[in-house]
């Protein structure tokens, strides 16, 4: 940083001609938007017949319970397994814009919450430390997350952790105060369900690209003339918010 | 919700993955639109402007607070928005804390800006808990030369809008009464993001993105696009502390 990247000055005129080309290409990514949002709604709801519990802070919960009167839930698979000392940084860096949105999202029939492995008091500590508002909870056992593919083996990860790791998962372990090992067996991630007469469906899940979206400042930092600015060879600059 | 479609796991699983390469194919192209804009060229600024903040008078370059990159939303908050700021404009606002301290990591300086005195700003901050820099364009020129506002005769001459103020439809007459203004003063206010790069002393506008856009929403949009049910098609918003149950 420091030295912008390369760019050119011109005139309003030429900015102009070349912002109207670049908005041509902005409504088609809108179009292709409104698509796939309408495309998610096609998929099919998947009944969910497992009887997950859930450790809250009032209490154990079932899926049904997290509603919190809502038809609609969307749980943030925050990585915090239980050899953590603290919540990922990337995952951290997300939840301070989820944080806020809560009370806009439960006016629209939907509840959204943080869920991770780790056991209940050290979320809250760490949510507290964090000063988010947002609801969290703690799975009980690994089936919640390991059904939606947010939580991986031993025998999985092997083929990951005999190759290269690469700086940023090394450097995210550390700051979660456990080894490369135990911080990518939890996987990020957010699944969405739905309440109907009593029935609980899953309609949704993203992670990797797919959960690009939740990082707002990326949305932002592709609005500006520097843009992300990372390397491949160097760790991610995110860092949780008390930390840089 | 009567004919939506219960599934077996397969065949969830199987239409996500035709999804997946669509959300794929969308974040590629996206990632082409940023690219593009990054090719746009850099607009020297060659006016001076002085704006009102909380700290005083400041030019556009003192707003960089010794960042490089300046990135600012124009919230709706018109002079004569007797209620306080667009409700739409303000949950977007509710979104933005959370990615302060990141941004200001990468040197960008995010900030937004009205052109309601900045006495109101500050009160309305405040009600809001906001923490980002809120900056008053009262006043100045600013906002009619980057099109974050209209003049009132040029919002006379835009079909568009002088539609909307002729023949309200309801949403939007809930709206004006929202903000305590005339629509005809309301939307003349523009709400979209500028950036700007401060460079060798000089300052440059490099982009502009203006509603219907979807970056110039909510980020709660993000989420709703991921729920299993449509939102109304014509929804009310409301400020966080006005929502009405």
């Amino acid at each position: 940083m420091g030295v912008m990247a390369d760019h050119r000055i011109g005139t309003q005129e030429e900015w102009q001609a070349k912002r109207d080309e670049l908005l041509t290409q902005e409504k088609e990514l809108t179009r292709r938007g409104d698509e796939l949002g309408r495309k998610r709604r096609e998929l099919p709801w998947v009944p969910v017949e497992k009887d997950y519990r859930f450790e809250t802070d009032e209490g154990a919960k079932t899926l049904a319970d997290l509603f919190d009167g809502r038809s609609q839930l969307l749980v943030y698979h925050f990585m915090f397994g239980p050899p953590y000392e603290a919540g990922c940084p990337v995952c951290s860096s997300i939840a301070d814009t989820l944080d806020p949105q809560v009370v806009h999202l439960k006016a629209r029939d939907t509840n959204l919450l943080l869920a991770s492995r780790a056991p209940l008091e050290k979320l809250l500590a760490f949510r507290e430390r964090m000063g988010w508002g947002i609801d969290w909870v703690s799975t009980v056992g690994g089936e919640f997350n390991r059904d939606v593919g947010f939580l991986h083996t031993e025998e999985e990860l092997k083929p990951f952790l005999q190759g290269e790791i690469p700086p940023t998962v090394e450097q995210n372990a550390r700051m979660c105060g456990t080894d490369a090992a135990g911080y990518v067996t939890e996987g990020p991630g957010l699944s969405v369900y739905a309440l109907s007469d009593g029935t609980v469906y899953r309609t949704y899940v993203a992670t990797a690209r797919a959960l690009e979206p939740a990082m707002a400042y990326y949305g932002l930092l592709d609005r500006t003339p520097q843009g992300r600015d990372e390397s491949a060879t160097e760790p991610l600059w995110i860092r949780r918010h008390d930390e840089y | 919700m009567g004919e939506q479609r219960i599934g077996t796991r397969q065949e969830w699983q199987a239409a996500r993955d035709e999804l997946a390469n669509l959300e794929a194919e969308h974040a590629k192209l996206g990632q082409k639109a940023t690219e593009q804009r990054r090719e746009l060229p850099w607009v020297a600024v060659e006016k001076e402007y002085e704006f009102d903040t909380e700290d005083g008078k400041k030019t556009l370059a003192e707003l960089f607070d010794g960042r490089s990159q300046l990135l600012a939303y124009n919230i709706m908050f018109g002079p004569d928005y007797e209620l306080g700021a667009c409700p739409g404009c303000t949950s977007l606002g509710d979104g933005l804390d959370g990615g302060l301290v990141h941004l200001n990591h990468r040197d960008v300086t995010l900030i937004c800006f009205s052109r309601a005195p900045i006495d109101r700003l500050i009160a309305y901050k405040e009600r809001m808990g906001w923490q980002f820099p809120y900056v008053s364009t009262y006043n100045t020129e600013f906002p009619f030369d980057f099109g974050l506002a209209l003049r009132e005769e040029q919002a006379q001459q835009i079909p568009e809008i002088k539609k909307m103020i002729d023949n309200p439809p309801e949403w939007l007459q809930d709206w004006g009464r929202q903000i305590g203004a005339e629509l005809k003063d309301g939307l003349r206010e523009g709400p979209g993001w500028i950036a700007f790069a401060r460079e060798n002393g000089t300052v440059y506008h490099t982009y502009t993105v203006m509603a219907p856009d979807p970056f110039v929403a909510p980020y709660f949009n993000f989420l709703l696009d991921r729920t299993p049910k449509p939102q109304p098609d014509e929804p009310r918003t409301f400020r966080k502390d006005e929502y009405p149950d």
